[in-house]
């Protein structure tokens, strides 16, 4: 459907200004997409500040969190000023470490057998329906992959979990962890097929500095840009983006 | 003498700002500090305009070492292009730091960001400090699209834009191409002054 058929409640606005107008307003409601990008290229970030603007705006959000623990994750967090602590001492933001989650199951940490990834697909669709919320993020579905061994698993598991958060219309955010300067958008190949939208967080190379890039690769529903925009990462702002400036990179 | 020196340049930016949106100003290096002097005085006189000045030049704080009288204004925010790149550490409240003077784009965005927390009657305007520099430490090419835009936003925002170009023999032609996209040029000498 194209975005001017999409009314302004089927979109969920990230609440980065120059990403929403790139989206024709927000991501379709109910999508799962992709953040992809290599370690420090600010996906953690980008998927709190998706978190926290909509809190603020009353749509209970929930994190999971894989490959940092929770002091981890709170400590970098704090740094920056849209991150609101009221906001997950209220429940409006729900941090969650999904290896305490697979422990408490009784999961093998290390690799999940069918019927443990099944538990665990459970489990996420029962705090996501519990707590009713409208913003899911898993950081990252690539560790989480890692854990399902197979292809078969992977596609399952998302396709799975993608169907039930979109029947609830909650919009979710899984991180992907690339190599750096790799045109690749997944480690398994197979969740960037399963996912609605992927956004690329990448850089350039400018007289020996790096400039952090975003890109919005595909987004399913919404006819958007396509273009390659600068990145940035402020205490003050979190991620901001800015029209690229081209002549000869 | 000096003082001389320093009011007639007071007055003469003062002027050009007044009627002009954007200015630039090409100097040579010796009449450098006089000049930067003459723009913090006129700063601190005016107490009730927002100025942004961004430093590609000098690290901010050896800025504020220099004119202590700047410290305690509250009509100036800097954008500092340079103290990270020279492994210059130190925090300043009226300082917003850019990892380097190639991330034009963010340089923009803190100029932007600045000016959107003041109140909309509230005259604005914005140094570049300066032209060469910027094209020393980036392609010229990238540094005109730069401008460009910068010269373009600041006018849709009723933000006046003073401009340095600091005389150097073998940028002369892009520096030529860039100033020339301000309303209006001036020329420093000191025979002039
Ligand atoms: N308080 C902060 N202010 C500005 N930049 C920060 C701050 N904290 C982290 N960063 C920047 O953000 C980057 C980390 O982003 P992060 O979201 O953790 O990346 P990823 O999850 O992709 O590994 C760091 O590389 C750092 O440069
Ligand atoms: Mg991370």
């Amino acid at each position: 459907m194209p975005i001017t058929e999409l009314s302004k409640n089927e979109l969920c606005d990230t609440g980065i200004e120059e990403l929403d107008v790139m989206l024709g307003g927000g991501i379709p409601t109910g999508s799962t997409v992709l953040v992809v990008g290599s370690s420090g290229s600010g996906k953690t970030t980008l998927c709190m500040q998706y978190l926290i603007n909509g809190a603020k705006k009353g749509e209970r959000g929930v994190f999971f969190t894989i490959t940092e623990p929770l002091f981890k994750l709170t400590k970098n967090m704090e740094g920056f000023e849209f991150y609101d602590k009221k906001l997950i001492e209220s429940g409006m933001v729900n941090l969650i470490d999904l290896r305490i989650i697979s422990e408490r199951l009784g999961l093998d940490t290390e690799k999940y057998t069918v019927e443990d990834a099944s538990a665990l697909l459970d489990i996420l669709r029962d705090i996501a329906d519990e707590l009713n919320v409208k913003r899911l993020v898993i950081d990252s579905i690539t560790a989480l992959c890692y854990r399902l061994q197979t292809p078969e698993m992977i596609r399952d598991f998302i396709f799975k979990l993608g169907s039930s958060l979109a029947a609830m219309k909650c919009t979710t955010l899984l991180t992907s962890e690339v190599p750096p300067r790799k045109f690749q958008y997944s480690q398994y190949g197979i969740e960037e097929f399963i996912s609605d939208g992927i956004m690329f967080l990448g850089d350039i190379e400018r007289k020996g500095d790096l400039i952090r890039t975003f890109q919005l690769v595909k987004m399913r529903g919404a006819a958007h840009s396509r273009t390659k925009s600068a990145m940035s990462i402020s205490t003050k702002n979190g991620v901001e983006l800015a029209p690229l400036l081209k002549s000869r990179e | 003498m000096v003082n001389v020196l320093i009011d007639g340049l007071k007055e003469r930016i003062s002027n050009a700002i007044k009627i002009n949106q954007s200015i630039g100003i090409i100097l040579p290096a010796s009449n450098y500090p006089d000049l930067v002097q003459a723009l913090f005085e006129r700063i601190n006189s005016t107490p009730e305009e927002a100025w942004v000045y961004v430093t590609v030049t000098k690290p901010c704080d050896n800025i504020l070492s220099q004119f202590e009288f700047l410290k305690d204004s509250k009509n100036i925010k800097f954008v500092d292009c340079i103290s990270r790149a020279a492994g210059i550490n130190k925090a300043n409240d009226n300082c917003i730091f850019v990892e380097s003077p190639t991330m034009l784009e963010k340089i923009g965005l803190e100029i932007i960001n600045i000016f959107k927390e003041v109140d909309e009657n509230v005259k604005k305007y914005l140094v570049i400090d300066s032209l060469t520099n910027l094209i020393i430490y980036n392609d010229p090419d990238i540094v005109t699209e730069f401008f460009y835009h910068i010269i373009n936003r600041t006018r849709t925002k009723n933000i006046h834009t003073i401009s340095l170009a600091i005389e150097e023999e073998e940028l002369d032609k892009y520096l030529t191409r860039l100033i020339y996209l301000n309303d209006k040029i001036l020329k420093v000498r000191d025979s002039f002054i």
